[in-house]
């Protein structure tokens, strides 16, 4: 798998910490493995819109991976519910082709961003950096670059 | 500008809703004029004249669409044919309800109503042949645009063009944002979405280009963009990831200064104290005859504020804490005077004391009086809606309106529009006959309906009368025995007032049949209920035949009251002064029971009376009994109180539903040495007494507070601590 430049938090030079929802525990798994590739940090997962939230609750975490279709609560609606509590929250839509609808949906109620499924990890990287925007950094130094 | 622009912006929509309001007022006013004198040239410029306001209003506040709908019905009242159209007052009413409606939407940020079924209206109205007979025969075919208007990729609508300008004065950069859809992106609407998210997260969007998002897949998306932030950031954040493969970026205005874009204006001073300091550049062209414009439309003096009523109570709650430090200060020099009755500071206090008090009297009647509005903002709503009732009632009725300039409280005045929009409606569906019945009867076939507001001693008095066939107390009286409201042999004994006020209780409703307009199940008794909330009064007067009177009385105001304290049982409780009667003293002995009430013969009447306390010591009690007589409307009521505390201004201060769960009690207030009194809700006990019904028991009917007292003397408790 390739390496990827490790992107901090600019505020304190720590790991991005991510929550993973997806009913996929495959799918988690997976996306677990390129956010590590990019430095970050796995701070909760989650398999359904419910547990999102109060996972979300529970670690604060800088990006959400967040599937939308799900059991219990779709994505959609746990995206919303958080924007409304955090509104700082950063949720990136992870989605299949087709789900456009949902994925304008999702933007309007607060989410920042959207990848397809399968996520190339790549596209995640450069998604990853524009939402994080000012608040995160690239270490340059550290290992191979993209 | 000394504030931020978001602050700026939402004060100016504040604004905007308010004349706009006044707008649609006057709106509603000429369509009703024209509907009268169909054709008037002059009507028909004042309807345009309020279009074209409202237009640019609602473009400078950034409501675009209710601007655009504005705009296409200024542009149709232009037309020669269109003003002479008959149905041109219709169409007036329709606008009117349509933009009322848009209002509301945006006040409520709630979706907006399709102007669609308007806008039809509308176009054929330009398209009509004069006299306006053939509808709607061509219209649908060229069904125009013009709602959503398509322009040339760089050509920027009028209202994008004005909401530019204003940015520029407001002190922002306005972009032109041209981003190339990434051609690998198989998601261009989330494309779209997300650069919409990018430029309003750093600024407004202004416009779009397509504007349309169902549209084919575009290569290009365009985006007007006002903002504070530099060009290179508006860059960065348009350039998105994986859905943007390139940005560019034009700057069309750059911020202004004030100066140099008021000059257009003149010529149409009412328009630039709307806009205040808004473009005027597309209006000025437009020479609008000014001369006979309404007076009253937005004509936003330079003398008079509009304050947010908060303010205002926010010093009407200071002033109460004020007079509650008043008599804090006047216990404390009668002690002194008691203590030192000879020294000769006692005269200099009593001085300084009377002088804080007639300063403080007149503080507080200032404060009270900015709180008052004219009942006339009330009844301004009123011709149109008679109108559209009795025309649904296939009724004629005129409405007669006086005292309109009668101050009332303005959150009184808000809480009452309900109530009262509800007793007119009745009164033109159910009191008012048909034309034919009332030619029968010798009325003339109009039917009138004269609303009136007046002053009377400390309360506002507001009067519908109808000239209808008023209430039939027969049916009333079989129609409340039906539904088990009372007995039958009750019904015999009651008096006609008695009788008048059963159609205000709940589950009563005389009208034989339901109708779309007032029959809405609900009946008079939310009236009643919205009344007792705001310490007020609703009766009825009838004569059969002639007509009926519906009145209403409001205390003045509702934040301050002068109370009589008294004790029941060691525990203090207030009730407006003005609802004494009088103060009886008698004795245990002087109390009769009749069916199973307890009864006071007073002179020449008989008082039923309700005692406070505790029902159980009623027999043991002898001695001397105050008894304080309540008028409450039509109705008499003595109550039972153990010892007189004396008179004083309480300043009333709400309580939660979680301090007191009993509507017995309408608030507390704090005294000068800091007890806590519960103020009684007059209404409700009466209301409560009314329903109470002998018990199988044999005892007497006393002691109702018992039943709450635990919870009231935890009120009591809970308020204490944070006194």
């Amino acid at each position: 798998m390739e390496q990827f430049a490790p992107v901090k938090r600019s505020k304190d030079g720590q790991p991005v910490r991510y929550l993973i929802v997806d009913d996929s525990v495959f799918a988690r798994k997976n996306l677990a493995r390129i956010v590590e590739t990019f430095g970050g940090q796995i701070a909760g997962e989650a398999g359904d819109g419910l547990t999102a939230i109060t996972e979300y609750d529970r670690t604060h975490p800088d990006i959400v991976l967040m599937d939308i279709t799900m059991p219990q609560m779709e994505g959609i609606e746990a995206a919303e519910k958080i924007v409304q509590q955090h509104p700082d929250a950063r949720i990136v839509m992870v989605s299949s082709v087709g789900y456009q609808e949902n994925i304008v949906a999702a933007l309007q109620r607060g989410a920042r961003h959207f990848v397809q499924k399968p996520v190339k990890p790549e596209v995640l990287y450069e998604v990853i950096k524009y939402v994080l925007g000012e608040d995160a950094t690239v270490a340059s130094a550290a290992g191979a670059g993209a | 500008m000394s504030h931020s622009s978001d602050e700026r912006n939402a004060e100016l929509r504040e604004f905007f809703f308010e004349t706009a309001q006044e707008l649609l007022q006057s709106l509603n006013d000429e369509a009703l004029k024209l509907e009268n004198r169909p054709g008037d040239k002059e009507t028909v410029r004042s309807i345009r004249r309020v279009a074209h306001t409202l237009k640019g209003d609602a473009a400078a506040c950034g409501f675009r669409e209710l601007s655009e709908t504005a705009h296409e019905f200024e542009d149709a009242l232009a037309l020669e044919s269109a003003a002479a159209n008959q149905s041109l007052a219709e169409i007036a009413f329709k606008a009117a309800d349509v933009f009322t409606a848009m209002l509301a939407a945006y006040r409520g940020k709630t979706k907006l109503p399709s102007t669609a079924g308007f806008l039809k209206m509308v176009d054929e109205l330009t398209h009509a042949p004069k006299g306006g007979k053939s509808k709607g025969a061509k219209s649908k075919a060229k069904k125009k645009s013009s709602s959503t208007p398509m322009l040339a990729k760089t050509g920027w609508s009028e209202y994008e063009r004005l909401a530019m300008q204003r940015a520029a004065t407001d002190g922002l950069f306005v972009y032109h944002v041209i981003t190339q859809v990434d051609p690998n992106c198989a998601m261009p609407i989330a494309a779209r979405q997300l650069v919409l998210n990018a430029a309003s997260s750093i600024g407004e969007v202004l416009g779009v280009r397509p504007e349309d998002k169902s549209s084919a897949p575009t290569k290009q998306l365009e985006v007007l963009l006002a903002s504070q932030q530099a060009q290179e950031a508006v860059s960065v954040k348009c350039r998105i990831p994986t859905v943007i493969s390139s940005v560019h970026i034009e700057i069309v205005l750059t911020p202004q200064q004030q100066a140099g874009n008021v000059s257009a204006a003149e010529g149409n001073d009412e328009e630039a104290a709307l806009l205040r300091d808004d473009a005027q550049i597309t209006e000025a062209a437009e020479a609008e005859t000014q001369s006979s414009a309404p007076r009253n439309i937005g004509a936003a003096s330079d003398n008079i504020l509009r304050v947010d009523a908060e303010r205002i109570d926010s010093v009407l709650n200071l002033v109460g804490e004020l007079i509650i430090g008043k008599s804090m200060l006047q216990q404390a020099q009668n002690e002194f005077a008691r203590r030192y009755p000879k020294d000769a500071l006692r005269g200099r206090l009593s001085d300084a004391m009377a002088f804080q008090s007639r300063v403080l009297n007149d503080l507080q009647r200032s404060v009270m009086k900015i709180r008052m509005v004219p009942v006339e903002q009330l009844f301004r709503r009123f011709p149109r809606m008679v109108r559209d009732v009795a025309k649904q009632c296939g009724k004629e009725v005129t409405l007669v309106m006086s005292g309109q300039d009668t101050d009332l409280d303005k959150s009184l005045l808000d809480a009452i529009t309900e109530p009262l929009t509800h007793l007119v409606r009745n009164s033109v569906s159910h009191g008012i006959e048909n034309a034919e019945e009332r030619t029968r009867a010798g009325k003339p076939a109009h039917g009138k309906i004269h609303l009136k507001a007046y002053h009377q001693g400390n309360q506002v008095v507001i009067e519908a009368t109808d000239d209808g066939r008023g209430v039939n107390a027969e049916k009333v009286k079989a129609r409340a025995v039906e539904k088990g409201l009372i007995t039958s042999e009750q019904a015999e004994r009651l008096s006609d007032a008695e009788i008048n006020a059963l159609i205000f209780r709940p589950g009563f409703s005389t009208a034989d049949q339901i109708t779309e307009v007032s029959g809405r199940g609900v009946g008079l008794d939310v009236v009643q209920s919205v009344l007792q909330r705001l310490k007020g009064t609703v009766e009825i007067e009838s004569r059969p035949g002639q007509g009926a009177t519906f009145r209403l009385k409001l205390p003045l105001t509702l934040a301050i009251i002068k109370a009589l304290l008294f004790r029941v049982e060691q525990r203090l409780y207030a009730i407006p002064l003005n609802t004494v009667a009088e103060i009886a003293r008698a004795h245990e002995s002087d109390l009769h029971v009749v069916d199973y009430f307890e009864v006071l013969q007073l002179r020449d009447q008989v008082l039923p009376l309700l005692r406070l306390g505790r029902a159980s010591s009623s027999t043991e009690r002898t001695g001397k009994i105050f008894v304080l007589v309540i008028a409450m409307g039509e109705r008499k009521l003595g109550l039972i109180v153990d010892a007189l505390e004396g008179e004083e201004e309480l300043v009333i201060k709400a309580l939660g539903n979680h301090t007191v769960s009993t509507d017995l009690v309408g608030g507390a207030s704090i005294l000068g040495d800091g007890r806590v009194v519960l103020i009684l809700n007059l209404a409700a006990l009466v209301e409560r007494f009314a329903k109470m019904r002998p018990t199988e028991t044999g005892s007497t009917i006393s002691g109702i507070l018992l039943s709450h007292s635990d919870r009231m003397q935890l009120a009591v408790q809970k308020a204490e601590v944070r006194a």
